[in-house]
């Protein structure tokens, strides 16, 4: 799994690593949807939009809190996001399925994405960085 | 007990830092909350040192248990010493029955609680609010759901500010909070919110207690929650304009997350207004879940809905323009508490008569399975802490230890041999919140007492908990 919950007394922190910034993103999505919901899928919900922001880390951090904000409004229970970075804005698509509280309830709501410590590194091979989900 | 951190244990520190830490406890502090406590004094107006309370531990921003107050023409507001989860709190009930009342009945209670009080992820309000609704709420507070049947005129005297900061204004709250507060109204939540039946097992200060209206003996119910997604995403929305006013105002700062600016300055007063917004929200949310839990016991019990008055109800999550006296001088200062509670003592001229001579009720909720305490507010705390507590008992072990160290169902089976049923959404959920998780509740209540900054006034034992 591309990411994995770290130790943080009151949060959850995740670090999430990928090939390329656009897998970053994603898989910073699938860990956020991993605190959230529990068993969801890919069953025909879909929902496609688009950020902007000045500087990578602001973009991620805007991208999740968008999430977070369809994870609270949209009825449904997601599994994962498809993004494709342009430069200083993305396009995304998040997948899922309609909210049920027999195979989705359990998980934890997330309150917000925190700045703290949340900068992407790379090196030639992988982009990694470190988020802090606000439970 | 109380430790100070000086100024250049990080650079450009404004004032020194102080803490409040017993040796048992000395092992629990995390050096990152100490910086984070430490990177607080280097904001602009910062008055006289920035503090935490001895359930402090690593949070974003300010730690968790930070407390700092700024001056009124040259400090900031951070959303960052408020946290997402604006004006999360804390409200004790009591009601006419004993525990033995309970007896056989107490597994139907806490299941219909459950089945009643909407909780944990995609649960929704059976309050249907209309546009107009919302945004009266969120100017009105408490006093919204007390007019709307959802409570006693009471209840508002004993609340925090009334239930409701007279500064919030819907004008800077997005369409996107709004959408999310509307269907949320009257829910609990996930995480460590809860609601839960105790028991009055020990009164420390009978004067008090009375005071109080709590005895010896006396199932009460306490309800933990907050903003829910409103406040969340008011926060969320703040923060990316206090970031562009960070650069703007020139403002320099070692953490991101501690965004600000001026007090006086739009982006200051927009942040504030919409603060206080979802802190009304937040109040009206606690009295709606205050309202059903009162109808679930009226109904299963036969006791009339008006013999469970509220004892009180307080905030840990807030930013509030207070009047303190700073080294013999009278100042209005804006205090940020996150992850503290207000503890104004004797005399305090906002609080209701009917505490005037005891100080403010302080609620300090215990991990699940553990004590939870009552106290009363001090002139201690007006002289050393902006008039601040504690909140809690404060985490000391990350979710994922605590998931690996012991499983839901076993905490939930050593709870029921213990007297006390816990209901939640998945085994995880109580897995996460494991007593073990947390710091002594008992220990951070001594140290508060001894340090003087609130005193004991009745211990509280759980009988049966619902959570998200």
């Amino acid at each position: 799994m591309p990411f994995k919950e770290l130790e943080h007394t009151a949060d959850v922190l995740m670090r999430v690593w990928a090939p390329t910034q656009d897998g970053l993103f994603s898989e910073s999505a699938s860990a956020l949807f991993s605190v959230i919901f529990c068993n969801a899928e890919d069953r025909g919900v879909e929902i496609p939009f688009s950020v902007e922001a000045d500087d990578p880390d602001s973009l991620l951090h805007d991208f999740l809190s968008e999430l977070i904000y369809f994870a609270d409004v949209e009825g449904a229970a997601f599994s994962h996001a498809g993004v494709t970075i342009h430069g200083r804005s993305l396009d995304a698509v998040v997948h899922g399925e309609p909210f049920s509280q027999e195979r989705h309830a359990g998980g934890t709501e997330v309150k917000g994405i925190s700045y703290s410590g949340m900068h992407i590194i790379h090196n030639d091979d992988h982009f990694a960085v470190d988020i802090l989900f606000d439970v | 007990m109380e430790w100070e951190v000086p100024r250049g244990f990080i650079p450009d520190m404004r004032v020194p830092a102080r803490f409040f830490l017993s040796d048992k406890l000395s092992g629990t502090l995390e050096e990152g909350a100490l910086s984070q406590l430490a990177n607080i004094t280097t904001m602009p107006g910062i008055v006289k040192y920035a503090l935490a309370m001895p359930d402090i531990h690593l949070g974003y921003g300010f730690p968790i248990g930070g407390v700092a107050a700024f001056d009124r023409n040259e400090g900031v507001i951070s959303p960052g010493g408020v946290g997402f989860d604006i004006n999360c709190g804390v409200r004790l009930i009591t009601t006419p029955l004993r525990e033995s009342d309970l007896s056989l009945k107490k597994r139907e209670l806490i299941e219909r609680l459950f089945a009643t009080i909407p909780t944990g992820v995609g649960t929704h309000s059976s309050l249907k609010l209309s546009p107009g609704d919302l945004d009266e709420m969120m100017v009105s507070g408490a006093s919204w759901a007390v007019e709307h049947g959802f409570g006693m005129e009471r209840d508002l005297q004993c609340c925090e500010d009334h239930g409701c900061m007279k500064e919030a204004s819907t004008e800077h709250v997005s369409q996107k909070a709004k959408t999310r507060g509307m269907p949320q109204c009257g829910t609990l939540g996930s995480g460590n919110h809860f609601l839960e039946v105790q028991v009055v097992r020990e009164i420390t200060d009978p004067e008090a207690a009375s005071a109080f209206g709590v005895e010896e003996g006396q199932v009460c119910f306490m309800i933990h929650c907050g903003s829910r997604g409103l406040g969340h995403q008011v926060c969320t929305d703040h923060l990316k304009v206090l970031e562009k006013a960070v650069k703007k105002y020139n403002i320099a700062l070692p953490d991101r997350q501690l965004a600000c600016a001026p007090l006086t300055s739009p982006e200051g007063e927009a942040y504030f207004s919409a603060m206080a917004a979802a802190a009304n929200y937040a109040w009206a949310n606690r009295q709606m879940i205050t309202h059903h839990t009162r109808e679930v016991i009226s109904s299963l019990f036969g006791i009339s809905y008006d013999e469970m008055p509220l004892v009180y109800d307080v905030t840990h999550n807030v930013a509030k323009f207070e009047e303190h006296t700073v080294d013999g001088v009278r100042r209005e200062v804006c205090v940020h508490r996150k992850g503290a509670t207000r503890a104004f003592g004797p005399g305090s001229s906002c609080l209701d008569s009917a505490f005037a001579s005891t100080g403010q009720p302080v609620i300090i909720p215990g991990s699940m399975g553990t004590s939870s305490y009552l106290l009363k507010g001090t002139k201690v705390a007006m002289e050393k802490t902006f008039g601040s507590t504690c909140h809690g008992a404060g985490r000391v072990l990350s979710r994922t230890k605590a998931k690996k160290m012991m499983g839901g169902r076993e905490i939930q089976d050593r709870l029921r041999k213990q007297g006390i049923i816990v209901k939640a959404t998945s085994s995880a959920a109580i897995a996460e919140e494991a007593p073990e998780a947390y710091k002594p509740s008992s220990e951070v209540v001594r140290v508060v007492h001894r340090a003087g900054i609130s005193e004991e006034v009745a211990r509280l034992e759980p009988l049966g908990v619902i959570k998200g």
